[in-house]
């Protein structure tokens, strides 16, 4: 799995996953040591260390990983699908409360939940990913349910959560819960397992993996680059993906501007396409943009949510009990819909992968034996 | 000035150790000492870049006739005063022959390679064992810690000028030494200057050669 | 009392070669003395400064070496005897003014010390200011030794009023910064009286103008004073032959070097076989002594430092002579006998000696050689150099070095000459990429800021100190400024001239004197020119960095940043720490994943020391400055500072 040296350091991490474009800013080696920091949303070596083994490359998503024993150490392997995941329930629902919504980006479902895990003790505190001055996104750790509705918004620009679970674990705080992308709730997956020997267990703080549905992420400076050029920064209110085309409709105080897929494709993040996980696999919950019959307009506002475990079951009958969330019946296909969709993300991303290393047998971060993976390449 | 002779001319010293350990100041003390004897003495010194931790030396030329070298050809340093002790074993490689005295300090300065791990640091041992087997006779003196017990590291510089003197290979005596701290520094500076002289001469008349005090 | 105002001449006294030209200077009365610091030329302002008051002198730190041979010549001028130092490279500085100096003419004796650094023993280049004199037409002496720097000098101003001209002395460190005993001469009262005429014919050399025109007409003059050079030169004291009537083997040379031949022809035994003619009068060179000396020997030997100068020169008088003095053999630089770079040294003479004269020589015994270099790579660690502990500067890099790897576009620095120069190492987080003259960084960041219309993408970065900002940065940064090049300057701003003694300089209230005066406002200088201009004290770490990573994403023009802290070796800073050092040995981790020896591996303040026993860091407290930088780095927070009582 390793190269020749059976090195697994940081100059391994830089060679294998920084030098390669593999990266994807999830900030599992941040926060950890003072070699690594991040800087808008890349992710920075800042002095050389010569460790030969480290937890950066242990918990880096994006090196040799086993998903086989991951999948198998958290989750029950009857209700494995090999196309998005575990899936022990799937449904369409949203935030009951309308002003809520207004705010979140669809359904406002992560935001209801996350507020109701504080709210009922599940967790002393929540890293979510905030947006900042400039167009950038930043990770921060709340405790206040109350504050959580201010984060709804996205703006498909990564943040290096993991980096902050990272710094806030080390502190005396109690549970965790984490609002992750596919490749965040990857890394936290990796960390659980302890692949290195650490000082102290922080990884159990961790007690709540919301994961959010994502197909790719932008590049902060060649995006903003794209966005100086047709509007101020500062007015710019949102943003979303309609489904269907590949466009990225941003919307302003005054209008809303629709980039094309010409236009996006230079400024996506080159490691997300070798993801092969658009439904953040490794969750208790993952939730992204419902697809239902309806238009746009009424569509935008429902979200499709996956439940993985059984802490995640508990946290979201508790939120049905108390009618924080509202659910509708899941149309027929529909679940089916999203398991073609995310089946040809995969092989398409190991398509690249193969390109990329020049052999069918070298996927780089995955293996070719992996019972998943291996069923992609027939 | 009378003019006792020198066991060879010229004879030739070298005062060594790290950039601001007052190796300057201590290549001065001895060299009025003898231009007071009436002898010729060259300096050749390199100060500046190599003073932010680099090693530093002077080299000592005395004669009784002639202005020679500032720098001491190659192999040819007869007494080699070390203010920090491994910049002695690295001057034996250039100046050292078998016949060479060396007088060294024995605290340690740490190179930055060996601050920051890179680079190891020879042991006590190892640095007797190299600095006798590469020398005629040789002291080691712990001038740094009688300095300190005096009150000021700088003096650890006037012990191992009167441990050069207390070796009696050259024409001087306490008296060259009192005259010239007298000259150089205030009056209220004498007595513990001449204290630290005297630790230094009597560190190398009262152990036997090549032990440390 | 300063060794300088030593009046009895019958003992001895041992002087650096610095402090005995002087007192050469002294022993000719001299009124006024500038100059700009620079290894290995320093001593010579500073030692004068230091008895101005006795001897009635005005002593001066100029801006710059070009200005302050003007202030000398001014003196010089106004009938008063002048002395002006800089290091080799500040002669390249002034050469313009030097040229139309050497048309115009002095009056009061005006001499030039150049003090030159062969082998760069403290400078990033070795070159020569001998070949201004042939060029510029102007007599050149070089002191062979301690005695002549300060007789030599004396008479030196003596010459230049019988020829009108300039004279220069060449120096070099082995001479500068060496000492050797030195009889004195009379201290005469200085009754000088400061008077510019300028009223009787223009062309007059004393009661005229002083212009280097008409040029062709002054330009004879400099002929003219040349010859009569020449004359005088025969006659010389500084030109002295040792040796044998007819050696086998002619050795030619000057400065320290004619020390080093010395001592090679008495290590070999060759004293009845070998002459040394030494030269201190080496341009114009007198022909009928250099025909007389050629006519010696049928091999000559020529041993200098660093360019081929008198080599080439005798030469030519030998091509012109070849009917009196004869074929010769000629050896040095040319043919490879003695190297053509770096110093020389007794050693690399005796090994020219040898060979020609196939002669063996052993310096060492070869087996005690053998166990010395063993001893010596085995037990004898390289001192790397580094910043002082409590340097500014390790500050100022650290941020540096972070916002640029954050920055993440592959921007460098643009080094210039100073203690920072050393940014160009590991101390300085290798952050320097390119290093010149003074003022060059910026300059060549003017450059590099304009590239970005051929796709330089990369952000330029530019530091220099405070003193050489007032030096040389000022006409490259009003360019960078007006042509709205894309850069970042860093002013490191530590209050002084630091590498070369922490001589003042115009921003500070103080001068060579010790005078109270006016002070130039580098960040008031800066915003009138119209660059955006901020001010930082660099020990804070994360707002200097951050300050640093936003002036950098600017790419509207000039920005420059002041990082304004006292350096670690001024008298204030030495006298009391700030803050007293510790480590909590358990929260240190170590080499430990989390840590890895950031601070002792990383960092590098000699201050922190790696315990391999232990597997902590400690702190040296006689190292340590206690300026408290270190707490902000580690990781855990296992470095606690506390302010010290």
């Amino acid at each position: 799995m390793d190269d020749s040296s059976g090195k697994m350091g940081q100059a391994e991490l830089r060679k294998k996953v920084l030098d390669t474009e593999l990266c994807t800013g999830c900030g599992a080696c941040i926060g950890l040591c003072p070699y690594q920091a991040t800087y808008r949303d890349q992710t920075i070596q800042l002095h050389q260390c010569d460790l030969n083994t480290g937890m950066c490359y242990a918990f880096c998503p994006r090196t040799p990983s086993d998903l086989d024993s991951l999948r198998k150490s958290f989750f029950d392997p009857l209700e494995a699908t090999p196309e998005i995941g575990p899936v022990r329930g799937f449904y369409i629902c949203r935030a009951a409360d309308e002003g809520n919504r207004s705010r979140a980006q669809h359904g406002g479902t992560v935001t209801a939940l996350i507020s109701l895990a504080l709210q009922e003790g599940f967790i002393d505190s929540a890293v979510v990913s905030e947006s900042a001055e400039g167009f950038r996104q930043q990770s921060v750790t709340i405790s206040d349910p109350a504050e959580v509705g201010k984060r709804g918004k996205s703006k498909l620009i990564v943040s290096h959560t993991v980096g902050e679970f990272n710094r806030i674990s080390r502190g005396g705080s109690g549970k965790i819960g984490v609002v992750a992308t596919p490749c965040q709730a990857f890394a936290l997956a990796k960390m659980r397992l302890k692949p290195v020997e650490a000082k102290d267990n922080n990884i159990d703080k961790l007690q709540l993996v919301i994961g959010l549905f994502c197909g790719w992420a932008l590049d902060w400076r060649k995006f903003t680059e794209l966005l100086k050029n047709k509007t101020n920064l500062n007015e710019v209110t949102g943003m979303d993906i309609p489904p269907g085309k590949k466009t990225v409709e941003i919307y302003t105080k005054n209008e809303t501007i629709s980039l094309t897929g010409e236009e996006i494709d230079p400024c996506i993040r080159p490691a997300c396409r070798y993801c092969v996980d658009t439904t953040a696999e490794f969750s208790d919950i993952s939730v992204g943009s419902a697809r239902l019959p309806e238009s746009w307009s009424e569509t935008r506002s429902w979200n499709q949510l996956i439940v993985r475990t059984s802490r995640g079951q508990k946290l979201l009958d508790l939120a049905r009990r108390q009618g924080i969330l509202v659910f509708r019946e899941v149309p027929e296909g529909n679940l089916d819909e999203l398991k073609k969709a995310a089946w040809e993300k995969k092989k398409l991303s190991l398509r690249r992968l193969i390109e990329k290393s020049g052999s069918e047998d070298n996927l780089l971060y995955l293996d070719h034996r992996d019972p998943v993976i291996s069923r992609l390449l027939c | 000035m009378e003019q006792k002779g020198l066991r060879k001319d010229p004879y030739n010293i070298i005062i060594t150790g790290v950039g601001g350990q007052g190796n300057v100041l201590a290549s001065r003390m001895l060299a009025n000492m003898l231009v007071r004897r009436g002898f010729a003495v060259t300096i050749g010194e390199t100060f500046g870049g190599t003073q932010r931790g680099g090693a530093v030396m002077s080299h000592l030329r005395i004669s009784g006739t002639n202005t020679w070298s500032p720098q001491i050809p190659k192999g040819k340093a007869d007494m080699i005063v070390a203010l920090e002790p491994i910049e002695a074993i690295r001057l034996l490689a250039s100046f050292g022959s078998a016949d060479v005295i060396v007088l060294t300090n024995t605290r340690p300065i740490y190179p930055v390679g060996v601050i920051a791990g890179h680079l190891s640091y020879p042991s006590t041992e190892e640095i007797q064992s190299s600095v006798r087997e590469l020398s005629g006779r040789c002291r080691f003196i712990d001038a740094s810690d009688q300095a300190i017990k005096l009150g000021n590291p700088i003096f650890g510089n006037i012990i191992m000028i009167g441990a050069v003197t207390g070796m009696e290979e050259l024409p001087i005596a306490r008296d060259d030494f009192r005259e010239v701290i007298v000259k150089t520094l205030a009056a209220d500076k004498l007595d513990v200057n001449m204290k630290a002289f005297d630790i230094g001469v009597n560190s190398v008349n009262t152990q036997p050669p090549g032990t440390s005090l | 009392m300063s060794i300088l105002l030593e009046q009895n001449q019958d003992v001895p006294v041992l002087l650096l070669g610095n402090e005995a030209i002087a007192r050469g200077a002294l022993e000719a009365g001299i009124s006024v003395a500038s100059g700009y610091p620079g290894t290995p030329s320093s001593e010579i302002i500073e030692s004068l400064s230091r008895v101005a008051t006795e001897r009635n002198l005005y002593v001066e730190w100029s801006s710059n070496e070009k200005v302050a041979l003007e202030v000398a010549a001014a003196a010089s001028f106004a009938q008063l005897r002048a002395l002006c130092a800089m290091k080799q490279n500040g002669v390249n500085v002034a050469s313009d003014f030097l040229l139309h100096l050497a048309g115009s003419g002095t009056r009061g004796g005006l001499v030039l010390v150049s003090a030159e650094d062969p082998g760069a023993i403290s400078s990033v280049n070795e070159g020569e200011s001998r070949y201004f004199a042939k060029m510029i037409e102007f007599p050149l002496l070089e002191p062979g030794d301690f005695q002549e720097a300060k007789d030599m000098t004396k008479w030196a101003f003596e010459l230049s009023e019988q020829l009108r001209s300039l004279v220069m002395i060449r120096s070099v460190t082995r001479l500068s910064h060496a000492s050797g005993n030195v009889r004195l001469g009379r201290l005469p009262e200085n009754q000088a009286k400061a008077e510019f005429r300028y009223g009787g014919f223009i062309l007059d050399p004393l009661e005229g103008l002083i212009t280097s025109a008409p040029v062709v007409y002054k330009h004879a003059q400099q002929q003219l004073k040349l010859s009569k050079a020449r004359e005088i030169f025969e006659n010389s004291p500084f030109n002295t032959y040792t040796g044998p009537e007819k050696p086998e083997l002619l050795i030619i040379s000057c400065s320290t070097c004619a020390l080093y031949g010395r001592e090679a022809i008495h290590l070999l035994g060759l004293e009845d076989r070998v002459g040394l003619l030494k030269l201190g009068t080496t341009w114009p060179l007198p022909p009928n002594l250099v025909r007389n000396a050629l006519s010696r020997a049928e091999r000559i030997l020529f041993i200098e430092e660093v360019a081929p100068f008198l080599e080439e020169n005798i030469k030519v008088l030998a091509a012109e002579k070849a009917t009196e003095v004869g074929i010769k053999i000629f050896h040095g630089k040319n043919d490879g006998s003695i190297p053509s770079v770096g110093e020389l040294n007794p050693d690399i003479v005796i090994a020219a000696i040898c060979t020609i004269m196939g002669i063996e020589y052993t310096a060492m015994d070869p087996q005690y050689e053998k166990k010395a270099q063993a001893a010596s790579f085995a037990r004898a660690p390289n001192r790397e150099l580094t910043f002082c502990p409590g340097c500014p500067h390790r500050a100022s890099f650290w941020s540096i070095h972070n916002a640029l790897q954050m920055d993440n576009r592959k921007g460098f620095v643009c080094g210039d000459i100073g203690c920072y120069t050393l940014a160009l190492l590991p101390c300085g987080y290798s952050t320097v990429k390119t290093l010149h003259s003074m003022g060059s960084g910026t300059g060549i960041a003017s450059g590099f800021g304009k590239l970005g219309q051929f796709g330089l993408d990369q952000p330029v970065l530019a530091v220099c100190g405070d003193s050489t900002f007032f030096a040389s940065i000022v006409p490259a940064l009003t360019n960078a400024v007006h042509q709205r090049s894309n850069i970042t300057l860093v002013i490191l701003d530590n209050s002084g001239t630091a590498m070369t003694g922490f001589q003042p300089h115009p921003g500070l209230a103080v001068n060579a004197m010790g005078s109270q005066v006016p002070k130039v406002d580098i960040v008031k200088l800066c915003e009138a020119m119209g660059a955006k201009v901020e001010l930082q004290d660099p020990f804070e770490l994360e707002q200097t960095r951050e300050t640093l990573n936003r002036l950098m994403e600017d790419p509207d023009g000039v920005k420059i940043l002041v990082l304004r802290q006292i350096c670690g070796l001024s008298p204030e800073k030495r006298a009391k720490k700030k803050y007293d050092m510790r480590i909590d040995e358990f929260l240190c981790l170590g080499e430990n994943c989390g840590c890895n020896r950031l601070c002792t591996r990383i960092f590098q303040c000699p201050g922190l020391v790696w315990n391999k026993e232990k597997g902590k860091t400690l702190i040296d407290e006689v190292i340590c400055a206690g300026c408290g930088v270190c707490a902000s780095i580690c990781p855990q927070g296992a470095i606690k500072s506390e302010e010290a009582a």
